[in-house]
């Protein structure tokens, strides 16, 4: 992407686009495309007192919800054609939509601690450092 | 049973997890939609991504990334496992170094003139987001001819308008939980919650830390002066580096060159009038070589000419 | 033989247990302690125990049980059913590791292997009959590990007892032929019934004997397995057959814990920790170095980007 491509988002279905369930997970699985997470993910997830529970590929996870900040919205963003040169404009669609998402950890308990629970304290903060400064 | 596994390269990425403002999405009240555009970043002076949000306003992209991560979207994979956030940034800040550049000649300009970059062709649309032209009092001297307004980079302004920043932003570290207490920070350093050592100070330097991520080094240094902190005189922020100098045998040198900041930038070209946040600053940068004379070898200075 | 209780949640480790004969409250008993599934790829692992007063040996051995791997599995069933009938004085409890128990435990990052899972379950049905007011004196183990090494640890934990740990024992001592019938019967009922927590649909349910080398358990474990999530629950991913089938057949899974991933990514951690240790020092003046991200940002693992 040269440093004059735009890419532009199309947003004109988003009223419409779905929610979908997102997992983050503690590994990386070397694949992009179809997979049968309801069958064999959620259907063995297990919820007890706040603490979810699964397993994938032989190995225990435990996983929390954690919601999108106020204000804020969990989008899905998928390239329609990736255009041939990188001067060209781009562009993204929105292909989901979600509210909140479950991320799971390697045997450890989901705490305020793991990156991804203080990450999510950076809109918050972002709205501090760059709202309009009184005169 | 562990076999070593290679990495392939990813190569096939064509999906983003997002976590964007609601105003920068909304196109039910806006008719043009959000665009990721590339510009200066004013910290770096490298190109990072931004958003122009369809209410015309400027959003910043930041990724949380973290090695081993992949999501489960609906019934597919995503290897990419980061995640990418949409919040808001103050178009002042991406202004300003073109407007400080500009401002080195003195005169009053168009704005449309100052705020050129052929490499980043977008920059100019900054003047476009609605916010800009109604704050660019807090960087710039206006002047109004013929209907047309005309601006001056002011230094005393941008550092009234960046300690303003600070103080917005030490309000909201304080009610938040995040820890700005000094310490060695490591992934498996755990956090204490409550933060009952962090001083006003700390809070202060925290929160220059941050703006600074969106100002030149040069201006970092100047606001630290502007905001009465003397560079590097916390025993805590000192101690790591300096104890572990003590063990090593090497003759010490200086961590950072205080110099340079007034010989490159201020004693190169000597300003005829000094403004207030520049008096401040260079009162402060002495203390600050005292404190570094007796921290160093005085050898330091020379050297670093 | 009801397996109901882990039925209901076969992902985890169940205990299943007789009443306690109340002779074996009163007078010394002897106790015998078998597994069964230890090998096959597919399936729970049972560790069983099996009771009864000293003076009752020549009434079990009466009753004709022998090593259960001799038998059919309806001589099996038979022979249970005898144990049960003879309930006034044999008592049984069992410890059944679930496959996922197996897999996560063998692949946990403490890696907690099969000896010490299974050592660890007889321990605790041992500790189970003891607490449950047993008259315990003597212990009977069948090992396939080195029989000195285990008795030395059994004797250790429970002093009082007079622990033999043997191979074979299951076809030597008759207490321990009585256990191997429970754990082998409870392992045939878990995997004939076995109930896949994961939504296939009807699964073909012709996994022979769920040893890695049996032809029908081969074809099973090609035909489902999956791209992503490999297999079910049903099967140990830390056996290397499933290991072996997804490396070639499944897509890549990196964990930080990786042999040569976790190295990699520990150097990097520690790179990227020391040059934030000493980047005050070594250069936050100097321009041309590249720009210090606040300890914000780097503590949330948060990226300025340059593309999408």
């Amino acid at each position: 992407m040269s440093n004059s491509s735009v890419t532009h988002v199309q947003m004109s279905s988003a009223g419409q686009t779905e929610r979908t369930a997102v997992h983050l997970m503690p590994c990386e699985i070397e694949h992009n495309g179809p997979a049968q997470v309801s069958q064999y993910f959620t259907a063995a997830m297990k919820d007890r007192k706040h603490e979810k529970t699964v397993s994938f590929r032989g190995r225990g996870l435990r996983g929390q919800e954690l919601s999108c900040p106020q204000g804020y919205t969990g989008l899905v963003l998928k390239e329609v054609n990736k255009p041939g040169s990188d001067q060209e404009d781009r562009t993204v669609r929105v292909s989901s939509v979600f509210d909140k998402l479950t991320y799971w950890n390697m045997e450890t308990p989901p705490n305020s601690d793991d990156t991804i629970v203080m990450a999510m304290s950076w809109p918050e903060l972002a709205e501090a450092i760059h709202g309009p400064v009184d005169d | 049973m562990a076999t070593k596994k290679k990495h392939t390269p990813n190569t096939q990425n064509d999906s983003w997890v997002v976590i964007a403002a609601d105003s920068a999405i909304d196109t039910q009240k806006h008719d043009s939609g959000p665009a990721f555009v590339k510009l200066r970043n004013p910290s770096t002076d490298s190109a990072s991504l931004y958003m122009l949000g369809s209410d015309v306003q400027l959003y910043e992209v930041k990724a949380f990334k973290e090695d081993f991560h992949s999501w489960f979207i609906g019934q597919t994979v995503q290897r990419d496992g980061r995640l990418l956030y949409i919040t808001p940034v103050d178009p002042l800040f991406l202004i300003l170094p073109y407007l400080m550049k500009s401002g080195k000649e003195g005169k009053f300009q168009r704005l449309d003139q100052v705020v050129m970059d052929e490499e980043f062709p977008a920059c100019s649309r900054l003047l476009s987001c609605t916010r800009s032209l109604a704050s660019l009092h807090h960087i710039a001297e206006e002047k109004e001819v013929g209907g047309q307004k005309f601006h001056r980079y002011s230094q005393e302004r941008t550092m009234d308008w960046l300690k303003k920043k600070v103080e917005r932003t030490v309000t909201a570290l304080k009610k938040s939980n995040v820890s700005v207490g000094e310490g060695v920070k490591s992934a498996t350093y755990v956090r204490v919650k409550q933060d009952s050592d962090a001083n006003e100070e700390d809070y202060l330097r925290y929160a220059h830390g941050l703006i600074s991520e969106y100002i030149s080094g040069d201006l970092s240094k100047a606001l630290l002066g502007h905001l009465q902190l003397p560079e590097l005189t916390s025993p805590k922020e000192t101690e790591p580096p300096s104890k572990k100098r003590k063990l090593s045998d090497k003759p010490v040198e200086a961590g950072e060159d205080y110099t340079k900041f007034n010989s490159a930038d201020f004693a190169r070209k000597p300003p005829k009038k000094m403004t207030a946040a520049q008096k401040t600053l260079a009162k402060v940068d002495k203390t600050g070589m005292k404190t570094m004379a007796s921290f160093f070898s005085p050898k330091v200075k020379t050297e670093n000419k | 033989m009801d397996l109901g209780e882990f039925e209901a949640d076969n992902s985890v480790s169940c205990r299943l247990v007789s009443e306690i004969p109340q002779i074996c409250r009163t007078e010394d008993c002897c106790l015998g302690i078998d597994e069964a599934g230890r090998g096959p790829v597919l399936g729970p692992m049972v560790y069983g125990i099996c009771y009864c007063p000293v003076s009752k040996k020549e009434e079990l051995k009466d009753l004709k049980v022998a090593d259960s791997k001799t038998l059919t599995e309806a001589e099996r069933e038979n022979l249970f059913q005898k144990l049960d009938e003879a309930r006034s004085f044999v008592g049984w409890a069992l410890q059944i590791l679930s496959p996922n128990t197996i897999s996560t435990s063998m692949l946990q990052r403490a890696k907690y292997n099969l000896n010490s899972l299974s050592h660890d379950a007889a321990i605790g049905l041992v500790q189970y009959a003891l607490d449950s007011g047993v008259q315990l004196k003597e212990v009977f183990v069948d090992t396939v590990g080195p029989a000195e090494k285990y008795q030395e640890k059994l004797s250790q934990r429970f002093p009082g007892l007079e622990v033999t740990v043997r191979p074979k024992a299951d076809s030597l001592f008759p207490i321990v032929s009585a256990a191997s019938i429970c754990a082998k019967v409870a392992r045939d009922h878990a995997v004939k019934g076995w109930n896949f927590m994961e939504d296939l649909g009807d699964v073909d349910t012709d996994y022979g004997s769920g040893y890695p080398n049996d032809p029908k358990t081969k074809a099973w474990l090609l035909k489902y397995l999956d791209p992503v999530f490999g297999y079910p629950q049903f099967v140990r991913f830390s056996w290397s057959t499933a290991q072996t089938l997804l490396d070639g057949k499944a897509a890549t899974v990196h964990w930080d814990d990786d042999e040569e991933d976790g190295e990699k990514a520990a150097a990097r951690q520690n790179n990227k920790s020391m040059l934030s240790y000493f980047s005050r020092a070594a250069g936050g003046n100097d321009q041309s170095s590249t720009h210090q991200t606040h300890r914000f940002f780097t503590e949330r693992r948060l990226h300025s980007l340059d593309a999408l």
